[in-house]
Parts: C-alpha cells; structure tokens; sequence
C-alpha cells in the first residue's frame, strides 16, 4: 500500500467523515423543514462563502480566532484537562488587548505587542486557575472554567458599556485601537488580515512544542496514562497548571488578534461563539495541531453559510449551532470509528 | 420572612433539576446537560401549552421533550460509547440552538417571547406563602425518589451501578439500562424546573435557566449526593440568590454584577466543598 492511500484510509477509520456527512444530512433536513424556499437556502449556505472573494475572504479570516482556540484546546485535552471556559477566555483576552492597546497608543507598534501579550497573560491565567484549584483541591476544572468564564463575560460586559464605553459612537463597544497596531489586508474588501499568516506559525509552533519538546512529550504521557506518569517520576500537579494556562492563553491571543485584525474596537458578546467553535474544531481535528486548520475552515465555513443564508433567506444563524451539537455528539463516538470493530474482535479472540 | 419565601421559590427549580441529576449521579455518570434540559423543558412546555391551550398538557409535552433529548444523549453516551462530557455539551449546544431557531421559525422573533394566553400558575398561600403547585411537587418528587433510590430494588440496583458495575454485571443485570433510565428521569425533572420558570413568567425569555442546571450539579456535590442533602443546599443557593435579588434594590449595583453574582456563589461553594472534601481524606 502507498503512502497516499494509507492517510485516506487512516482519515476514514477515525470516522470523521461520517460525522461531516450526518451533519451536513441534518442541515438539508432542518432547511426543508424550517425554509419556505429550502433549495435557494441550501445553495447559500453550501455555497455562498465562495461565490465572491468578498465572502470567501470572510469565511477565511473567521478561521483564524478558531484555529487559535483549537491548538488551546489541544493541548489542553492531550494532556486530559476539559478546558470550557472559551467563551470568558476569549472576550476577556480581547477586551484586555483592546484597551491597554488604546492606553499605551503613544508606543505604537511596540505598545500593540505589549497589549496583546497582556490580553494573552490575563486568560491565561483565568484558564491557569481553573488548574490550579484541581491541583491544589482536585475540584472538577471542567465546571470551574464554565462558571468563571460565565461570570467573566458578564462583568466584561459592566465594563465595556459601563467604564470604557466609547462616547463618540451609538455601538456598545470600547474606543477603537490605534490604526499602527491594525493588521494589514491580505485579500481586500474582504477583511482577512495578515492574522492569518501568525495563525500558520502557531500551528507550527504548537507541533513543535507538542511533538518535539520535553515538556510537550510529558503533557501527552499525563494524558494517556496519569498513572504511567506517575511512576514515570513526572510533575503531574504542574501538568495540570500549565495545559490550561496554554489553552487560556491561546484563546486569548485569537480574540486580541481578531481586535487587531477585524473588529479594531471590542463589541459588547462580540465572542459569542469563538469558545465553543474552538472546542468544536479541537475535537474533529482530534488534538492534532496538524489537523487544526482544516477543521477550523470546516466550522468557518459553517458559521459564514448560515450567515449568508440569514442575510438572504429566512432561516437564522443559529442553524450553525445545530450542525455544531451534532458534530459535539457524534465526534467522540467509538463505533464510528474504525478500529473499534478490530478492538472489539481482538477482545473476542482472547 | 419575605426573602426566604422567596428564596423557596427560586430554590424549587434548582431543586428539581437536582433531583433529576441525583439518579445520574449515582448511577455512576454526570450528567453536564442539565441546563439545557431545563432549558428545552421551559421553551418546549409554554410552547405547547400556547398551541394547545392547557397548561397541564403543555408541561407534558415539555417533559416528554426533554426526555426525548436526554434519552438520545444516553444513547449516543451508552450506546454509541461517545465522550460523556462532550456529549452532555453537544446536548447543551442543541438546546439553546433548537429554542432560538424554533423561536424564530414559530414567533418570528429570536428574543423574548410573551404569551398572554397562557394561563398564569395560581399561588398557593397555603401551608408556605408565596409558592405555586411546583413547590409541593418538587418536595414530593424528593421523596418519592427517596423511597425509590434506597427502598426498592431499582434504585439499589441504579445506586450500585455507580458504585460497583462489575457487582452488577455479575448479577446478570445491565449497567446502560440503569444509566439510561437515570437520563431518562432527570429529563423529566428538569423539564418541571424549566415549566416553571416559563410559565411563571407567561414568556420565554433567551437563556431563561441562565447556570441554573450548572449550578445544580454544583448541589448534588454540596448536598453529598443525598436528597435530604440536596433539599438544605437548594435552599442555601435560593437564599444566596434571594439576597443578591434584595441587594440590587437596596444598593443600587450594576445589573451585570447581579447576574454574575449565583455564578461567582456558585464557583465558591465549589470550592469550599472540594477543600471540606480534601481536609477530610488527609485526616483520616
């Protein structure tokens, strides 16, 4: 057998592609059922994100926040720490950026990166802690980062419409960031940025840190066998701080990037999405940083089809979040997965 | 005497979505969709009693809603062996998805939704004041699932699924049958908690159960995974909420920071019971 054939292969038995087709099969199904004209709806959202370059362009640069919050998420799992909190990790990272950014906007260039690092310590550590109290007390992080990134996004929001809103416009949003620390246009009118070319890098960074690195090949040890690393003399406290320190930080970084690149000023619940999407693209990618910007143009391509579709038909955007519940309840399933059967058979053998 | 008549009220849906969440718990799985089966319940039940004009055939249908979702998502967990956590999540997803594409497809309209037709749940200011039948029921439900968690050979059954699977195999008895039936009852109840959050109202409003179902998980665990247990913590995180409520009144506070105040409460009493938990193991 070829190398070719063997990546197809190794790609049908992880049952992925099943699980694309169940949930794009319940897309057709819900614009019949919910549309009067289900096939001008059906051509929009297969469709529309490439029909111009304005679209396409779009569709690309909602990739860049998710790939961002996927390689988080990766890291996080391979290392068996459910990291739920996206959704505070990610408003909060960019409110962050955003005004620090507009404080220090006499630094220029220099005060943009200073911004952005802020914005990318602060989840951090919002996602730090979570690990930190399951060290300390062993208190599940999976309900801790959901609550606190909850109450997060509320207090997010006091701030932006209270404290920092900005005065010269009708939006709920804070003053916008400096135009030197705005990322440059690489295909206009859309507003794909040069966010696009740090998202490749990070994803190169995260194999070379995952695959690579010492700490990276003990992150994956306490992932697979907590016990083996025990044994193993390996700091398993420390490894339950640092994955979601790191998913934290890279959902932080996504959201200030993506003030950087295309929303300039942070929006009331502009984040509405970006957390669960990262999770959503971590899981089919299966923890693989390679895997992560396909899956995050799949989910991009998603969430831009159901927007053209609302713009121009009469379904909503959420239809989105349907195909993604479907994605979340069938992506984990092991039946659909190849090797399951053979597991199975080799169990019956003994 | 007013806060902690109201504190009963507010502690009635958690109560009930606890309750529910108990028989999963002890059967040996958590079960994180809580909020959005009190989610679907509350949606689904003020939904149908609109169409169909009774309340009481309404709040069936909403239960028989939630209990539809909660059984496909004990399948694909059981059945399908899919991730727990994650499945419970995708459940979360597709029930506040379903309620606004639903909203939108039946009202036209993705935000709050009154319905004046809808009969008003009549209060009772008998024996406690203030309460609707709901109340009554969550205590009776309490007991009820009292009785059949450890007086009756299902619920020891469902109890030593939890904690002993290979017993139960053993005994020629199937493990996913209990699991999925625990699923199964903790959509219902959670479907009466979010009736009566909507009908309360006569509205539906996005995100009604608002951490509700969340913070019922965090009361199983403060409430040591026992009814009695549960029924002291429900009532402590109704009066937490009660105050919170009385707060904004008095101290005129940012309504952003009334609304994260049951999250803030709910992530402390996390905690204090993980390190209670802690302290306890190190000493014996």
């Amino acid at each position: 057998m070829n190398k070719k054939q063997s990546v197809f292969k190794n790609i049908i038995n992880t049952g992925i592609p099943f699980v694309i087709m169940i949930s794009l099969g319940i897309v057709i199904i819900l614009s019949f059922l919910l549309s009067a004209t289900p096939f001008k709806t059906l051509r929009y959202f297969f469709f529309g994100s490439f029909q111009n370059l304005y679209y396409f362009g779009n569709m690309l640069n909602s990739a860049i926040p998710l790939v961002f919050g996927g390689l988080g998420i990766s890291i996080a799992m391979t290392s068996d720490n459910f990291n739920l909190g996206g959704e505070g990790q990610v408003y909060s990272g960019a409110f962050t950026t955003t005004i620090v950014a507009v404080a220090l906007a006499p630094l220029g260039i220099f005060g943009g990166i200073i911004a952005l690092l802020a914005g990318t310590l602060l989840a951090g550590i919002i996602g730090g802690l979570s690990g930190y109290f399951k060290m300390k007390w062993s208190t599940s992080e999976l309900i801790t980062s959901f609550l606190l990134s909850n109450a997060i996004v509320l207090i997010v929001n006091y701030l932006i419409t209270g404290p920092f809103l900005d005065p010269e416009t009708n939006l709920l949003a804070t003053r916008k960031v400096p135009e030197v620390m705005r990322l440059q246009k690489i295909l206009p009118p859309s507003s794909l940025s040069t966010g696009a070319i740090y998202a490749v890098i990070a994803v190169f960074l995260v194999y070379m840190f995952m695959y690579k690195t010492r700490t990276g090949y003990e992150l994956r040890v306490c992932g697979a066998n907590p016990r083996f690393a025990v044994y193993g003399g390996l700091d398993v406290k420390k490894n339950m701080v640092l994955p979601m320190f790191i998913s934290g930080a890279f959902y932080g970084l996504g959201g200030g990037l993506a003030i950087y690149g295309t929303f300039f000023s942070c929006m009331k619940e502009f984040h509405v999405g970006l957390g669960w999407n990262g999770l959503a693209v971590a899981l089919i990618a299966r923890f693989k940083p390679k895997a992560v910007i396909p899956a995050a143009i799949f989910f991009a391509w998603i969430g831009s089809g159901a927007k053209i579709a609302m713009q121009r038909c009469d379904v909503t955007l959420e239809i989105a979040s349907i195909v993604q519940a479907v994605v979340f309840f069938l992506i984990t399933c092991e039946v659909f997965q190849r090797n399951y059967f053979k597991k199975k058979e080799e169990l019956a053998c003994k | 005497m007013q806060i902690i008549y109201s504190a009963i009220s507010i502690s009635v849906p958690l109560l009930l979505a606890a309750t529910g969440g108990l028989f999963c718990e002890l059967s040996g799985s958590l079960n994180i969709a809580l909020e959005g089966l009190l989610l679907i319940g509350a949606f689904t039940s003020v939904v149908a009693a609109h169409f169909v004009g009774n309340v009481f055939l309404g709040v069936l249908i909403g239960m028989s809603c939630a209990m539809l979702l909660s059984y496909i998502q004990a399948i694909i967990t059981f059945k399908m062996k899919a991730n727990m956590f994650i499945a419970g999540l995708a459940a979360n997803l597709l029930a506040s998805g379903l309620c606004t594409v639903l909203s939108f497809k039946f009202f036209n309209n993705k935000g709050v939704v009154v319905f004046n037709d809808v009969q008003k749940l009549k209060v009772l200011n008998f024996p406690i004041p203030g309460q609707t039948i709901f109340t009554y029921i969550a205590l009776l439900l309490l007991v009820v699932s009292y009785f059949v968690l450890y007086k009756t050979p299902f619920g020891i059954h469902l109890r030593c699924c939890g904690k002993n699977e290979t017993a139960l195999v053993s005994l020629g008895l199937k493990p996913d049958f209990y699991r999925v039936t625990a699923y199964i009852i903790s959509g219902a109840t959670c479907a009466l908690g979010g009736a009566l959050l909507t009908l309360n109202l006569g509205s539906f409003v996005p995100n009604i159960s608002n951490g509700k179902g969340w913070m019922a998980l965090v009361i199983i665990f403060l409430g040591n995974k026992n009814p009695w247990g549960l029924l002291a913590a429900s009532l402590v995180f109704g009066l937490a909420d009660s105050f919170s409520n009385f707060a904004q009144g008095a101290l005129n506070v940012p309504a952003d920071f009334i609304l994260a105040i049951p999250y803030i409460f709910t992530l402390i009493a996390m905690l204090v019971f993980s390190i209670i938990v802690k302290k306890k193991k190190e000493f014996k």
